[in-house]
């Protein structure tokens, strides 16, 4: 199992960035106007995750390392 | 009227991490004082002092229209085009205005995204889109004004002219596209795409908190003033310290007239040297620590951004010098916290100032932001700032508003086909 990678929905504002930043790990939805992680987040870098999470705006975006640790939780519950 | 109420508390953070910090925090407001957001506040209701879910729900609708595919077409269609009209028009002579100019070019702009519509090569009209931005920036920095009352009156009475003349027609003509456009007349194509548009297509959704009229106005105001007010400032104060540095290094002008990526450093470093918001005020919502230190609620914080700009740790031994050769790290932003931080950060940092510059050469998706792209233009045109250049606005207490930047225009510095 790889890096599990969950942005909440509520706290996105959709800016964007972690998009621009791993365009092959997030990607925006226009219709809800928020980020969501793409499949192939499981198998990106994870310093690249942990970049996108601590640069999110709103602290949306959560990171767990494929051992379980929290890597980065942000404002998430 | 005052605008702040007494805090208990008086909190400065000078350290560029510790600022950080509280930009991202949840519990540090922009909402200073709820009763004078009540009785008189004139920015009630926007974006920029919303907090928490309002805010979210606002920005997910707004933030649609900086979307990289809409900032590439601004930077490398319609801004290049309108920028040399304009400078054909209007940089000639002996003695001419450059922040008039930047902010007349920055009108056009921000006047498309905000969902203006006005008569684009008329300098008469906008010059009276620049007096609304110039009036609504006094009423950004009210909380900096010296006689807030009048700044107060004077924005009421703008906010009317500004609806009558300008939003309210820019309105009737967008939903009457918006109803064709439900009614499965006319495809999304047919859309006119601007935060005015964004708003009304979402206006029913009581998250936004945008069925009162006049708090759309004022939304609309905002965007065109922080979408303006930013580019006058910022070219001015690039032009002023690239000059100074060129003293000692005078290849820095020939290098900016040649090489976009120095010209885009160069604003980034005059975002971080001159923040156009030189100090960021929050309101504690209940007890935080920043840094070990513990901020009771409704502590007033003071977020010092041109200090924590200059912190050595993150940008070197000469902090305070113009260089935009300087090296960061890449999770450091160049500009600083100039375009502040977490939620409210800036949405128009791109349009303004690019894409974080990479170290070597960037691929085809970068963009350079506005200001870099007119900065290289004016210098590759042969500008030169007169002696005694600018005239500081004195009706504000913040030290980095320019009312004028007089300039000359010399011979031309480097061909136009340099990148």
């Amino acid at each position: 199992m790889g890096v599990t990678v969950t942005i909440d929905p509520e706290l996105c504002i959709g800016s964007g960035d972690c998009v621009r930043l791993v365009p092959d790990a997030f990607e925006l939805r226009e219709d809800l106007g928020v980020s969501v992680p793409r499949p192939a987040a499981t198998t990106t870098d994870v310093e690249l995750l942990v970049r996108a999470a601590v640069g999110c705006p709103t602290q949306a975006i959560r990171v767990v390392g494929a051992d379980g640790d929290v890597l980065h939780a942000g404002n998430t519950a | 009227m005052t605008l702040l109420s007494s805090f208990p508390a008086t909190i400065e953070l000078t350290r560029y991490e510790d600022i950080r910090a509280a930009l991202f925090h949840p519990d540090l407001s922009r909402t200073f004082d709820t009763r004078s957001y009540d009785d008189g506040n004139i920015r009630d209701g926007i974006v920029s002092i919303q907090h928490g879910a309002v805010h979210r729900a606002r920005r997910r609708v707004e933030n649609t229209q900086f979307r990289p595919d809409h900032l590439r077409l601004y930077e490398r269609e319609l801004f290049p085009a309108v920028m040399n009209a304009l400078l054909d028009r209007l940089l000639v002579g002996a003695e001419v205005d450059l922040f008039s100019i930047g902010e007349r070019l920055a009108c056009v702009l921000a006047s498309r995204r905000a969902g203006l519509d006005i008569r684009e090569d008329d300098l008469d009209e906008l010059a009276v889109i620049a007096e609304f931005v110039d009036i609504f920036s006094q009423g950004a920095a009210i909380l900096d004004a010296k006689d807030p009352d009048a700044v107060r009156a004077l924005v009421y009475a703008a906010y009317e002219r500004f609806e009558r003349d300008y939003v309210g027609p820019a309105r009737e003509r967008r939903q009457a596209l918006l109803d064709a456009h439900a009614r499965g007349e006319i495809g999304p194509e047919a859309l006119t795409h601007d935060i005015l548009t964004a708003l009304l297509a979402h206006r029913a959704d009581p998250a936004l908190e945008m069925a009162d009229e006049r708090r759309i106005v004022r939304e609309v105001a905002t965007y065109l003033q922080g979408g303006t007010h930013t580019t006058g400032q910022t070219i001015c104060n690039a032009v002023d310290l690239l000059f100074e540095a060129a003293a000692e290094r005078p290849d820095l002008l020939e290098r900016v007239a040649t090489d976009r990526l120095v010209a885009q450093r160069a604003v980034h470093e005059t975002l971080r040297l001159r923040p156009t918001t030189p100090k960021i005020r929050r309101r504690a919502v209940a007890e935080v620590t920043i840094a070990g230190r513990t901020i009771p609620p409704d502590s007033l914080v003071v977020l010092d951004v041109t200090a924590g700009n200059r912190d050595p740790e993150l940008f070197g031994e000469r902090p305070d010098a113009f260089d935009p050769d300087r090296t960061v790290t890449p999770d450091v932003p160049r500009w600083g916290l100039s375009f502040g931080a977490g939620p409210h950060i800036c949405p128009g940092r791109t349009v303004g100032g690019g894409l974080p510059a990479p170290e070597d050469e960037p691929n085809d998706e970068h963009l350079y932001g506005l200001v870099a792209l007119f900065l290289q233009e004016v210098i590759r045109r042969g500008i030169e700032p007169l002696p005694g250049r600018g005239e500081r606005d004195t009706r504000t207490e913040r030290f980095n508003r320019w009312a004028h930047f007089w300039i000359r225009v010399g011979s031309p510095r480097a061909a136009a086909s340099a990148r």
